[in-house]
This record gives structure tokens, sequence and C-alpha cells, in this order.
């Protein structure tokens, strides 16, 4: 194998000093002179038509410089990515709890918020629909006009019934997912700003700089070469940023004001108005025979998307695609129902569907192995899909196929190891049981067929002889800036510090496309690599000019060309850029455009799928469950991970603790609780995300490389995959422990706890 | 937030005047930290707030008279670091180690704790176990209570307008004197308990037997509770097995009367009662006197 400098090295994250001493300025620092507050009235019920707006009273007080509602709105008032059914500020008719309905810019915070209270709204209230298969009879409250089934997607391969009438066992179960919010630090925050010359600034933390602009130019009806939006640096996202939040209202109290305008957004508030992981029930029925061949699946999925669309849809597509695990299933019937309701709106989230049907899928494996008595490992082995096999939904796997390397890899870890060993009675406290889980997932990378995938940099030289990389993504604290100053330092042969990047900005930085699907590193690491090959052909082409000798007898390295037989006959990339200046010319800028390939089969009305590269990964847990209040404590974690060459090894390691910390999140205490359409967790009080003292002291984390070709570096890319199968690996585990199947996360103590308590009653009646 | 005017005062008798001074429309803080939550959600009605943190006379542990006392604004943090209450007042340091986290240990007071009424309060719940007294101070004079006796509600107490907090002791704990502190929460740090139980048991001279029993159980009341049926069950029974444990803490069911909300339901909070009291006993029993 090639011997990097950079690559799968432990490098330091290029804003780690700044991120450290508190120095980056996030979008909610920001601050300009004349700036006002702007402060959004959210709708009072979640499912209601507006009568009347009076702004007049709000308008009135003293401070207040605009307010602004649907009249207002220049463009098109509407916005989502797939079908922007949004509104801006609602005119008619609001849908959820969180929806705007008029916007206030006021001269201090505090007069914007007092604002907004004097906004008259009549309202007159409809019956409020919250739950997903309700809502799909046919005389249900219609959330929209045209109905509330947003999207069905269907799959039928081969002969499902034959299949069911041959098979030794019938596994069949339903299975229900929670309300997961992203619970990134900074809410949805921003500053707009009209400049001099007519463009609009938006400095807002979002994932796809380039599309906001693109949203924002058909709400606000503006050139989008007249907008300019900054959406770096962002205090998280993990999708929840994706999708326009706060921009179009910032933008319209800007133009409307002609004064900066900032909101910052309170915990509660971003709680209501924005997206989460969609809620799924999903009824599975698996058909196996005696030696543990997987011979069908059927599948009906029904996931709440809330009250609009945004990105429920393809959403709901990635959980079509993914529910029959990383398997061989020839024979499958898969339903997909995305559904609007008024709880909420649901959207992208990191695995973007495919943690629910991970959830669904790996319990029953664990069943299927424990009634067939076969090996776990040994049952996932048996059927994983290998490259070259054709997929449950029909695409031939033609990239790098992982499974057999994670699963080879899983005997590799302490957890695996020492499973037979582990104190399953506590002696102590013989209340206390344990056990070991395990799950094994994949998730298809980029956006799959139908939108165009590609990634873009811009790569500039400098006059210290140094590069500036531009990409169009964000570092949303997965460490893309510092995996793109790698793969540049590594293709340029100079040291990383001579390598600036630069994010999320539409006038500084190439589209390369949304910072989400587990893309980033793939697609903009790989227009870089493009990027700096041509910029190394510039150089050795001015190199051997300067040298007086062909470019064939030069070599390079650390930032230096030299002669091969003479290497003391050099030039500096530092000397080189002085030669282009001395010359009179500016120094060179290449760009990178990388059109990653696509899937060879399309599938009908399923926009997105199929996928083409994967990655793929084991998830392990040793949990404990204290019987007596149902408390689940995970005492070790492990995962191994296949995302191809890995770039970082310390983000790696990052991103996969990280993953497994959220998915124990997912799977024990995370779920945004609604009834009839009201939240009933509104902050971390009640939000409980896991703290240091929930996670376990040891997440073992096990790269295994299936190389990819077409990435860079052989690269494709972990940062959903490391989260899917946790919630899985952890269920499994409680079942070994306690012998309670959980078909429902999150399994709370309380939800445990009752279980434990069906389970003895049940077995005081088989003993009576 | 409302707005509201801020004094600060430096010593006890500072805040006793600026308490008559502006009677019944005076807010104390200590640290703030359940207080400054309120005032962000609006749900402080009064227009002057009494800053009373600086005030060194409220501050330390002391051992005097048999009595361990810990003035209110003591911090939990500096609670979890005396060696005198490590040694006397084993219960409340337990339920200290679970409030919050470092940060808000190192802010929160116990007076703060105490005065703040929550019927969740993890050192409450503790105090009852380690039969703690207050001090009360007006004016008028001073007056000092039973710890049971001073909450009337949630968030309510028996402290007049005109009246603070200045002083919090409770017996020190004998060699023959053992108990626990037990919390159910949604996680394991910065958690509001689901439930919590507190008890101080007094060895006797007979083998199995106490003659002490102190039971309190938190977030399953209106306010924290004295669980009487079971402390008359713990003084004279025989405690000679797991059985009878559990059938004692099965009493529980009759000493709480908790209600449903967003982190658990009434059904799971009367048996968790039961069961974090049952574990409690089950190691004290296996640690100090089983057969």
């Amino acid at each position: 194998m090639e011997k990097f400098k950079h690559i799968g090295k432990v490098e330091k994250r290029v804003d780690a000093e700044e991120k450290a001493t508190g120095r980056i300025k996030y979008m909610s620092d920001l601050s300009f002179p004349d700036m006002l507050w702007g402060k959004v009235l959210r709708s009072r019920y979640p499912h209601a038509l507006i009568k009347k707006i009076d702004t007049s009273k709000a308008k009135a007080l003293k401070g207040v410089v605009a307010v602004v509602t649907w009249k207002d709105v220049p463009g098109l008032n509407g916005f989502g990515i797939v079908v922007p059914d949004q509104p801006v500020l609602c005119e008619d008719k609001v849908r959820y709890i969180g929806d705007a309905v008029a916007a206030v810019a006021a001269e201090t915070k505090e007069i914007a918020e007092e604002a907004v209270k004097l906004i008259d709204v009549e309202y007159e209230p409809l019956p409020v629909v919250d739950d997903p298969i309700k809502a799909m009879e046919p005389d249900a409250p219609k959330v929209h006009d045209d109905g509330n089934i947003h999207l069905h997607t269907q799959i039928k391969r081969g002969d499902v019934d034959k299949a069911f009438k041959e098979a030794d066992l019938i596994v069949e179960h339903t299975y229900r997912t929670g309300r997961q919010e992203h619970m990134f630090l900074e809410t949805e925050s921003g500053v707009a700003k009209l400049e001099e010359d007519g463009t609009l600034s938006v400095y807002a933390g979002s994932q796809y700089p380039q599309r906001d602009q693109l949203q924002l130019s058909r709400c606000l009806g503006l050139n989008p070469r007249k907008i300019h939006v900054v959406s770096y640096p962002v205090g998280g996202a993990f999708g929840g940023k994706d999708e326009l939040t706060i921009q179009p209202i910032l933008g319209l109290l800007a133009l409307k004001t002609k004064r900066p305008v900032k909101i910052v957004m309170s915990r509660e508030e971003s709680m209501i108005s924005y997206w989460k992981r969609h809620p799924m029930i999903m009824k599975y029925r698996t058909a196996v025979k005696k030696d543990g061949t997987l011979i069908a699946n059927e599948v009906k999925i029904y996931a709440d998307t809330g009250a609009y669309a945004s990105l429920g849809g393809p959403v709901l597509n990635l959980a079509v695609e993914h529910s029959c695990g990383p398997y061989r299933l020839d024979n499958v019937r898969i339903d997909g129902y995305c559904i609007y309701t008024n709880n909420g709106v649901a959207g992208a989230f990191r695995g973007f569907g495919v943690p629910q049907v991970t959830f669904a899928m790996e319990t029953q494996m664990d069943i299927i192995a424990e009634k067939l008595g076969i090996d776990k490992l040994d049952l996932r082995r048996k059927n994983a899909l290998r490259r070259g096999d054709t997929t449950p939904i029909g695409n031939k796997l033609t990239t790098s196929v992982g499974t057999i390397a994670v699963l080879d890899g899983v005997k590799q870890t302490d957890i695996w190891k020492n499973k037979d060993n582990i104190e399953r009675v506590d002696h102590n406290r013989p209340w206390i049981k344990r056990g070991v889980g395990i799950a094994l997932t994949s998730q298809g990378a980029g956006l799959g067929i139908g939108l165009p995938d590609y990634g873009g940099a811009i790569l500039r030289f400098r006059a210290d002889g140094g590069f500036t990389v531009g990409v169009g993504l964000v570092d949303y604290g997965q460490g893309i800036g510092t995996s793109f100053a790698q793969i540049v330092a590594e293709t340029m042969k100079c040291p990383i510090s001579k390598v600036d990047v630069i994010l999320g900005d539409t006038d500084l930085t190439a589209d390369s496309g949304p910072t989400s699907a587990s893309r980033g590193v793939y697609t903009g690491g790989r227009a870089s690599v493009i990027a700096s090959k041509r910029m190394m052909r510039i150089l050795k082409n001015k190199a051997s000019d300067m040298l007086n000798v062909s470019e064939d007898q030069l070599e390079v390295d650390n930032a230096t060309f030299y002669v091969k037989e003479h290497p003391d006959i050099y030039v500096t990339y530092e000397q080189i850029a002085l030669e282009f200046l001395k010359e009179g010319k500016s120094l060179p800028k290449t760009e990178g455009y990388f059109l990653a390939p696509i899937a060879d089969i399309k599938i009908k009305d399923a926009f997105g799928l199929p996928h083409n590269i994967f990655s793929f990964s084991a998830h392990l847990a040793v949990v404990e469950v204290n019987e007596l209040t149902g408390k689940v404590k995970v005492l070790e974690g492990a995962e191994v991970v296949d995302g191809g060459t890995v770039i970082n090894r310390q983000g790696f390691e990052g991103q996969v603790e990280g993953g497994y910390v959220m998915g124990l999140g997912y799977a024990l205490t995370e779920d945004v609780l609604i009834d009839k359409g009201l939240f009933k967790t509104l902050n971390f009080s009640t939000y409980i995300i896991p703290t240091s003292k929930d996670v376990p002291s040891k997440i073992q984390t096990v790269p295994v490389i299936d190389p990819e070709e077409t990435g860079p570096y052989k690269a494709k890319g972990i940062a959903e995959t490391v989260m899917c199968a946790t919630a899985p690996a952890i269920t499994n585990a409680i079942y070994d422990a306690a012998g309670i199947r959980i078909f429902k996360i999150p399994a709370t103590s309380e939800y445990i706890y009752t279980l434990l308590k069906e389970k003895e009653k049940k077995e005081y009646a088989d003993s009576h | 937030m409302n707005k509201f005017d801020y004094y600060r005062a430096n010593t006890i008798e500072e805040a006793i005047q600026y308490l008559d001074e502006f009677d019944k429309d005076i807010k104390i803080i200590a640290a703030g930290t359940d207080l400054v939550v309120r005032l962000k959600q609006n749900m402080v009605k009064e227009k002057h707030i009494l800053d009373i943190s600086r005030i060194r006379e409220l501050k330390g542990i002391y051992r005097e008279d048999g009595k361990i006392h810990i003035l209110p604004l003591t911090t939990h943090s500096e609670i979890l670091e005396s060696e005198e209450v490590k040694k006397y007042a084993t219960v409340l340091r337990e339920a200290c180690s679970t409030i919050g986290s470092p940060q808000i240990r190192n802010r929160g007071t116990l007076g703060g704790n105490v005065a703040n009424a929550s019927p969740a309060g993890d050192s409450i719940s503790a105090l009852f176990a380690e039969e703690a007294k207050l001090k009360l101070l007006s004016s008028e004079g001073e007056r000092v209570i039973s710890i049971e006796d001073f909450f009337t509600g949630p968030g309510k107490t028996v402290l007049k307008t005109n009246e603070m907090l200045v002083d919090i002791f409770m017996p020190e704990m004998t060699e023959k004197e053992i108990g626990f502190f037990k919390k159910l929460g949604q996680r394991n740090a910065l958690a509001i308990a689901v439930v919590n139980v507190s008890v101080k048991l007094g060895r006797g001279e007979e083998k199995n037997k106490m003659d002490k029993a102190v039971v309190a159980f938190g977030a399953v009341a209106p306010t924290v509770v004295r669980g009487e049926r079971v402390e008359k069950a713990l003084i004279s029974e025989s405690l000679d097995s797991p059985e009878k444990l559990r059938y004692i803490a099965q009493l529980a069911w009759r000493e709480v009367s908790p209600i449903s909300d967003v982190r658990a339901s009434l059904k799971y909070r009367q048996d968790m009662s039961i069961n974090l009291l049952y574990e409690g006993l089950l190691e004290l029993y296996k640690n100090n006197w089983k057969g």
C-alpha cells in the first residue's frame, strides 16, 4: 500500500485552536452597527385556519421597526428542498404549533419579544391529526388539501407469497421509534444584512449555502447572485440545518428595514419549530429457512413527517432501501408511507431513515438467530451482501462492500472476545443482569439516483507558496475541513500548515452539494484531489521552466521540486509563487469537479434510490439491566466500521464515539413527546440526551477498510453509519441480559420495567 | 424577562432589613440555579430580588453539641468535600453527590435547595432522614422547626415573607446508625428525580433488629413525605431475610401519592418507591447485618 504523509494519520483539527479558545465567531456571535433584533410569532394552535391578522398594536410599540406577515413576502411564500410547501409566513392556515405567522424587527430583543405578543391573530381551530395511521384514513381531517399521504413508495421483487409458503420460520413483529431531536448546541440563529451594493448577506449556519441561496432567491424574489450566503461556522447541525430554517424570515426583515437583523432562537422555540427524526411504525414479516437463509421480507413503513414535506420523501425512501439490512433477499414486498400530521415537522437527521429500519431488521435478525439456534455472527455472514450481489431492491453492488470485513472485525473487538466471560448475574446484586448485543448496518452515501451528485473545489495558490481550498460543504463538527486540508496537503506534497480551508460561502467556495448523506469526504475530497492534481501540473510545469529541466526529471516533496539526480537543485513553492508574481501574472487557481457514479437501475417513483456507494458497520454493546427499576447502563461499546480509507484517524474515532453516543440516546432516552400537536418536551430538562455519566467509559473503534476506487484516496464516508445500529445493539443486549424483547425505542426505564413485569406475570401464569 | 430591582445584602442584619422594607414583594436569590431559570420564564412575580450570596456568616459547616450544622449558603460541592459530613451525615452526602452536575453543585446551595421546596429536591429527602431542623430568622425573632414541618406544597413553605433560613442542623449519625439515599432519574447526571428515597436506621441490640428508622420519599407527593408505616415495620420486625425486607418495602404503597407527568407515570413512581427502598435496604442488609 502507498505510504502517506497525512492520509490516515492523527492530525490536529485545523479549527482546534479557534474553537478551544472561543475565538471563533459563530453566527449567533455576530453583531453589526445599527443592528435590529428579530422575533417570530409562532402559531397558537397545531391546526387552525387563520381568519385575521392584526399587527397594528405591534407596529405602534415604540422601538418596533417592522412587522411582517405573508403579505410582505416578495417571492414565493414557500420553501422546502423537494416541494416548497412550507410557508415563510402562514397566510390562511397553520399546520403545526411551530408554524411562523408573523415576524418583528425591533431595536432590542426585549421590544421584539414584547411586540410579537401584541400581534392579534384570529384563528379557527381545526381537528388535530396526530396519528399517522389514522391520518391515512379517507375521512381523516386533511393537513394539506391533496390528502395526508405525502408519498407511497413500493418495491416488489421475486415471489414473496411462494417464499412464505416455503419458509421454515416466519418472524413477524411491529416496531416503533421515537422522535429524536438533533440538539445541536447552537440553535437556528443568524444575521441578515443588506449591503451597500444591494446584495443581501445572510449569515446563518447551515449545510448547503448554494441551495440556501436558490431557495432564498425564490422566496425573496431576488436574483440569486444578489444573495450572499455564509453558512460556516455552525455550532452543530446533524441534518437539522439541511433545510432552510430562519433564513427567509431574516432576509425578509433585512429587506424591509434596510438594517441588519439578528435572530437567536431560544431552545424552546427551536424545539417546536424545526426538524426532527421521523418516528416510524414498521411492520415486519420475515421468512427464513432452517439453515438461516433469509428468503423473503414483507415490510410496511409508516413515517410521520409532520406538517410539511421538507425531506420526508427521501427519508422514507432511504428507509425503504435499507429496510432489509445489508442482506441478500430476493423476495421482498416493501410499502412505505410518508404521512402528514400536525406533529411538528420531521426532516433530515443523521442516518436519514436508516436508524429506524435498522432497529427493526436487526431485532428480527436477533430473534431469528435465537429461534434457529444459529450464532449471531454466522447468521449475518450467511446472508450478508457481497460485491457483485443484487440488493433487496434490485441494484447490483459494483462498489466496495465491507460486510464480511466488518463481521470479521467483530471478532477482534474486546466485547466479542470476552462475551462468554461476563458476569451475567451480579454476584452481590442478583437483580442486576448483564448481556451482549450486536447489530449490523449499511448506509447509502450520497444523493442516489435522480439528483446530480457532485463535488466541487476551488484551489488557490498563494504568494507564500501555500494553498487555499474552497469547498461549499460545511464542517459542523465532523472535521471535514481538516480532512480537506489533509487531502490537499497529501496531493500537493506540502505540510498541512500550508493549506487553508474555506467552507460554506457562496462567494468563496465551489458548490459541492449538501453536507449530508455521508458524502462530504467522498465528493468534496475527490474534487479537492482533482483540483490539486491540476494545480500540481501547473506548478511542475513552472518548476521545470525555472530549473531548466524536463518535468520527468523532477521529484516533489515538502513543498519543493528538485531534480531527481541532483537533489541540491530545487525550487520551493514559495519561489514559484514569486516567479508568477515577478512575471506580472496572477497566481494560478484551479477547480475540481467530480460527478459521482450512480447505480445501474432506477426505481420507479422512488426518488433518490438506489445508492451506489455504501458504508458498513457493526455495533456492539454490553449492558446491565436493573430488574428492580428497569434502568439500563451501557457498560461498554464497540464499532467496527468500513468507510473506505480513513482520512484522519482521530476524526474517525471522534465520529464513531459521537455516533455511538447519539445512538445510545436514541435507544434509551431521547424522544420529543407531542400530545395532540403540543410539545411536552421543550428543553434539555425533559428531552434527555446522554451525559458523560451515561456513556460507557470505553467505546472501541475498529476501522476495517474495504477500499473504494472512486473515492479520494479510496475513502467513502462514515458520518451516518456510525450511529445507525447502536440502538439495536443495545436493545439486543437488553434481551440477552434480561430476556425481554424491545420493540419500541426509546426503551426508557419505565418501558423496560413494564416489560419485565409482563414477563414475570407470564412466567408465573405458565408455571401455574 | 420581567424587570426587577436588584439588592445585595452583605450581612444577615442587612438582609432582614431589606425583607422588612419590601415586605411581600421581595424574593431571595442565593446561587440562582433554580431562580434564574424561573426569572427567564417570567415565573417570579416579585419586583425586588435580594442577593444573599455574599453573606459570609451564612456559609460553613461545624459540629456543636452532637449536632452538625450546615449553614444555608454552603454549596453541594463543599458538603461533598467536608470530612464532618462524610462521617456524620452520610445520607445527605450521598444525596448531594447526585444533584445536577459539577457546575451546579459548585454553585447551588443547601439552603437554596431547601427553600426552593421542590417535591423532588434530593437534599430535602435526605434532610428528612437526617432529622434536620431549620432555624428561621426575622426582625421579630427566630424560630426552629423540623424539616418536615417546613413544606406546605410544591414550591411552598411556612417561611414568612420577612423571614429567612439561617441554619440547617441535624444530629450527628452515631456508629450504630447507617443509611442510604437512592435516586432514580432519567439519566445519571443533570437529572430530576423520578423518585428518591432516603433512609436512616439505628441498629438495635438484638440481631436483625433496628431501634430507629427514618424513611422519606421524594417526587411522589406534593412535598417530600415521611414513610411512617415503613418506619414502624422496620423497627418492630426482625429484618432477617430479603423476603422480609421486600414485604416491608411494599408498605411504601401506602406512603406515596404520586402523579403522572412527562418524566414518569403514577404507577411507575408507586412501584419505584417500593423497589428503590427495597434495593437500598437489601444492600444495607448484605453489607451490614446479614447472618
